[in-house]
């Protein structure tokens, strides 16, 4: 029971890490807010996934990771509010919602 | 090999490939549906890793509101058919990839150095038969010992609800 392949946490912990290399590369190279926003969802799940596969394999006994897991799920929920909130005020007041278009505060 | 991995075979496809179609494709309606599709593998791959009420609450938490909030955030505003390509230069898309390969070979190491050979290959499920956490201990250690992250928690909803309605109502723009 022990070689089964879904009892390997190196899978669990690459399957998170590729989905950080991919919400990186998407937070850097996408246009439009919303694909940024949809890549930091992507980097969030990732943390999600390795606290609980570092839960189940190496502190069995209690119940953190999930819980704190959970509290990743509220905080990206609230987040995603937020910004979408920042999307909509920055389309009504540009007329769009390209990121790199945005330099009134670099100036 | 069994059943249960050619699933897990399955989820894990799932999840990658929705994640490279939320990052790669060029439309933002794409992109929504390869995050539903990363979510869906994700919460699969909690099953596999005997929480099943962390998948329950991934799918409603993720599939049932994120993804809803970004369908109507997509529809509200437009229209985005006037510039239907993501891609901006290829010098963009080298940048990107070369910040996110440092960052993979960064994390690689990291992993490696620190699980690669000190870390036992997992517990054993022989030596640790039951590992369930219910749905009832997750409760009571949010009630016993994790009161304060919960009530703040609580507290940065409102808040983030309070602050997006300012910000949707309450503020004018120039058009």
């Amino acid at each position: 029971m022990t070689d089964l392949l879904y009892n390997n946490q190196h899978i669990y912990l690459f399957v998170a890490l590729f989905l950080l290399f991919f919400g990186i590369a998407g937070v850097v190279c996408r246009r439009t807010l919303i694909g940024m926003l949809v890549s930091m969802e992507l980097i969030m799940n990732g943390a999600g996934l390795n606290l609980v596969a570092l839960n189940r394999f190496v502190s069995p006994e209690n119940g953190y990771g999930m819980a704190f897991t959970l509290i990743i799920m509220g905080i990206a929920a609230a987040e995603a509010a937020i910004a979408l909130g920042i999307i909509m005020l920055t389309f009504k007041k540009y007329g769009h919602i390209e990121g790199g278009d945005l330099k009134e505060m670099k100036d | 090999m069994t059943v249960g991995e050619i699933i897990f075979l399955i989820t894990i496809v799932a999840t990658l490939g929705g994640a490279a179609m939320a990052v790669l494709s060029g439309s933002i309606v794409y992109a929504m549906m390869g995050l539903v599709t990363t979510m869906f593998g994700i919460a699969g791959l909690y099953v596999f890793l005997n929480s099943p009420f962390l998948s329950m609450m991934q799918i409603l938490i993720y599939v049932g509101a994120v993804s809803v909030l970004i369908a109507f955030a997509v529809m509200l505003i437009g229209p985005l058919y006037r510039k239907p390509k993501e891609w901006t230069t290829v010098g963009k898309f080298v940048a990107a990839l070369g910040v996110a390969l440092v960052s993979l070979f960064m994390f690689v190491r990291f992993v490696m150095e620190t699980f690669g050979d000190t870390l036992p290959q997992g517990v054993p499920l022989a030596e640790n038969p039951s590992f369930e956490i219910t749905t009832k201990e997750i409760g009571r250690l949010f009630f016993n010992n994790l009161v304060l992250p919960f009530e703040l928690i609580s507290l940065l909803v409102v808040v983030a609800i309070l602050g997006a309605i300012m910000l949707a109502l309450f503020s004018r723009g120039n058009k």
